[in-house]
């Protein structure tokens, strides 16, 4: 009898994870809640789980205990969480651990460690993982922070130990504010959380956001997979991502991918996996994070390695040795993603709610879309905003752009906005054709007229015109008053006239 | 007798559409042949119109236009995910607030004198009708030689001084335009 296997997610995760659970024989098994209970997701499984919910209850998809009541009664042998929601919560992954259930993904404990940002550095530091510059523990003193920034360089970075949401944080430009800042830091500090520890660490000032796919298996066995560039991102949330990284060479793909491999072994890694490193412009990189589930943006990996992530995280999880070797793992082209949010890039990408009239999505040998909606689905405010991936694969990189740029030519959609025409004016953009973009390239180099065209505002103001036109003339034609064209402009001569 | 009134255009089918942001665009749409915008014939194809699209194709490039808002004269459109917004007037609401607006001394300088002395020999426009800067309005005859005189500005024909076969004398109000122009 085939094992059943439940996804604790939606969207289009949901679909990517029975695709590769269905080939490999699984029985696939997803939850219908009342939030969305048509959605596309549920056509692809091949047994739905529907539960009544209320409104006000949790979303399903975090509710621990609910889940693991429902895989018991349904006899579940196997859950992947997804992204988001239960997939880094070790308490999640103890409780299948207890219920026999097996979790896809890492040990729980593995993805408490890695949930703590102190905990993972020290690891980090231990596996002799580079890591930003700063202080080992607390400052207390402006002199000695001085001191401290002197020898690691400016700018540097205050940050209050129990920090959060920016508060007890100050960047320091240069020596002679640091007294200042550094009070009014720690004043902050005190303030809000009642402890005025500050640690100080080396601030990058246009920074690269890095990532390692990591592989590996319960025995031991530990490959990665390269990198991906996450560096266009707005508040924290990536909107486009690409594989390779033009921003390194292949002597540091090298050296970073060992390091990356290398930490993972130490820790006892297995499951698929990603290392962040934060990469600073003098070419040198940093670990920053491990994030211990898939991630969104992990079919820019497939596209240039031609594996199935998802099919290794289950097939790890059943205890199967990782028969991909490293030298296996040849990277192929080019891949580009871009994210299709349903948000308005024209107005500070609020997030849209509402019907879908209509949904095209591009086709092509190079094109993968990923999605959870077609026509007349209905993005709920439940939820997050992405709704679909495009992702297209080129021979290199300005092949790659060219055919991401006709792709999402294709895409159309109406009824909501979406951040396609925001994805158009990246790919356009001087700084991501000559791979220079940074994190901070939404905040400091894009405006919304970047979004517009000339002609497109022509056709549009065509569009218009004719709309109105159609009424105005019928009107003109129709209406006594209009018939006479002269008398038309007798009248506005006699008023010009007067 | 006059010739057949090669230029004439029809005001009642020229309106202005207005961006949010200031841009202008001054849209004639023939019954036939391709739309003007801004006084450049625009190498425009009509696909289709239908509900809230309308399809075109300028340069082989195709535009699919959503009409996502309406209120009236004001108009909301989608193009390829980007909106735009605009308002759109008829020529003669337009021009009736530019001149509630600006007062009487609009056409100061919309005038076509004769530049010389000679005799009318056509008049290619009727009152009411829309010119192009440069484009001719009347034929003038001095001196044996035939001679074209041309819109000062883009706008309307207000008032036609002359008729073919009269003679007129240098510095002669011929032709009043209201300008469209800013």
């Amino acid at each position: 009898m085939s094992k059943k296997i439940l996804i604790a997610n939606r969207g289009e995760i949901a679909i990517r994870i029975i695709r590769s659970a269905k080939k490999l024989g699984l029985t696939t098994y997803v939850i219908q809640g009342n939030r969305e209970p048509d959605a596309m997701y549920l056509e692809y499984a091949d047994e739905i789980i529907s539960i009544r919910e209320n409104l006000s209850d949790k979303i399903i998809f975090l509710n621990s205990e609910e889940i693991i009541g429902l895989a018991l009664e349904h006899q579940i042998d196997m859950i992947h969480p997804g992204y988001g929601f239960l997939s880094e919560n070790p308490d999640f992954a103890t409780l299948c651990e207890q219920n026999g259930i097996t979790f896809i993904g890492p040990s729980s404990d593995l993805i408490r460690n890695m949930g703590i940002k102190t905990i993972a550095k020290e690891m980090a530091a231990k596996a002799e993982m580079p890591l930003v510059p700063g202080s080992a523990g607390a400052i207390t003193d402006a002199s000695v922070a001085k001191k401290f920034a002197d020898k690691i360089g400016y700018p540097v970075i205050l940050k209050a130990s129990a920090g959060g949401g920016g508060r007890g944080m100050r960047i320091v430009e240069k020596p002679e504010t640091m007294e200042r800042h550094f009070k009014s830091a720690y004043d902050e500090a005190v303030a809000a959380f009642g402890n005025g520890d500050i640690f100080i660490e080396k601030y990058l000032t246009n920074p690269k956001h890095l990532e390692f796919q990591i592989l590996g298996d319960k025995y031991g066995h530990v490959i990665h997979l390269g990198e991906r560039e996450c560096s266009l991102q707005r508040k924290h949330q990536k909107l486009i991502e690409e594989a390779p990284s033009a921003s390194i060479d292949t002597k540091t793909r090298e050296q970073m991918g060992k390091l990356a491999v290398k930490f993972a072994q130490a820790i006892g890694y297995y499951s698929a996996g990603t290392i962040e490193f934060i990469l600073d412009e003098d070419g040198s990189y940093y670990f920053m994070e491990m994030n211990t589930r898939i991630q969104v943006e992990h079919p820019v990996t497939e596209m240039i390695t031609g594996a199935d992530l998802i099919e290794w995280q289950i097939r790890v999880a059943l205890g199967e040795k990782l028969k991909l070797k490293q030298k296996d793992i040849k990277f192929k082209g080019w891949a580009i993603e871009c994210r299709v949010n349903t948000e308005d890039p024209q107005n500070r990408f609020t997030p849209q709610t509402g019907f879908i009239e209509r949904v095209f999505f591009p086709h092509g040998d190079h094109i993968r879309v990923e999605t959870g909606v077609k026509d007349f689905s209905v993005v709920t405010p439940y939820f997050d905003s992405m709704i679909a991936k495009i992702i297209v694969h080129g021979e290199n990189r300005d092949d790659c752009i060219a055919k991401t740029l006709s792709a999402l030519k294709e895409f159309s959609i109406s009824g909501l906005k979406t951040t396609v025409p925001f994805c158009r004016t990246v790919l356009r953009s001087k700084e991501f054709r000559e791979a220079t973009y940074t994190t901070h390239w939404v905040d400091s180099v894009f405006t919304t007229d970047m979004l517009e065209s000339e002609d497109e505002a022509m056709m549009a103001a065509l569009a218009a015109t004719i709309t109105y036109a159609k009424e105005y003339l019928q009107y003109s034609s129709d209406s006594p008053m209009f018939k006479s064209e002269s008398l038309n402009v007798w009248v506005l001569n006699k008023r010009i006239n007067k | 007798m006059a010739t057949s009134y090669v230029y004439k255009r029809d005001a009642t089918r020229l309106f202005i559409a207005m961006r949010d942001n200031g841009d202008r665009y001054k849209i004639y749409l023939p019954k036939e042949s391709k739309p003007i915008i801004n006084g450049e014939e625009k190498d425009v194809f009509f696909i289709e119109h239908k509900n809230n699209f309308s399809s075109f194709s300028m340069n082989d490039v195709m535009y699919r236009c959503e009409i996502t808002q309406r209120d009236q004269h004001r108009i909301m459109v989608k193009v390829n995910g980007v909106e735009y917004k605009f308002s759109i007037e008829s020529i003669f609401s337009y021009l009736r607030r530019n001149l509630l607006n600006k007062g009487v001394e609009v056409h100061a300088d919309n005038n076509i004198k004769s530049p010389m002395p000679g005799k009318i020999v056509d008049v290619f426009v009727s009152e009411g009708d829309l010119v192009n800067k440069g484009e001719p309005v009347l034929r003038l005859e001095a001196m044996k030689m035939q001679n074209e005189i041309n819109a000062c500005c883009n706008g309307v024909i207000r008032k036609i001084h002359v008729v073919p076969g009269q003679s007129i004398i240098q510095d002669e109000l011929l032709v009043e335009i209201t300008s469209i122009d800013e």
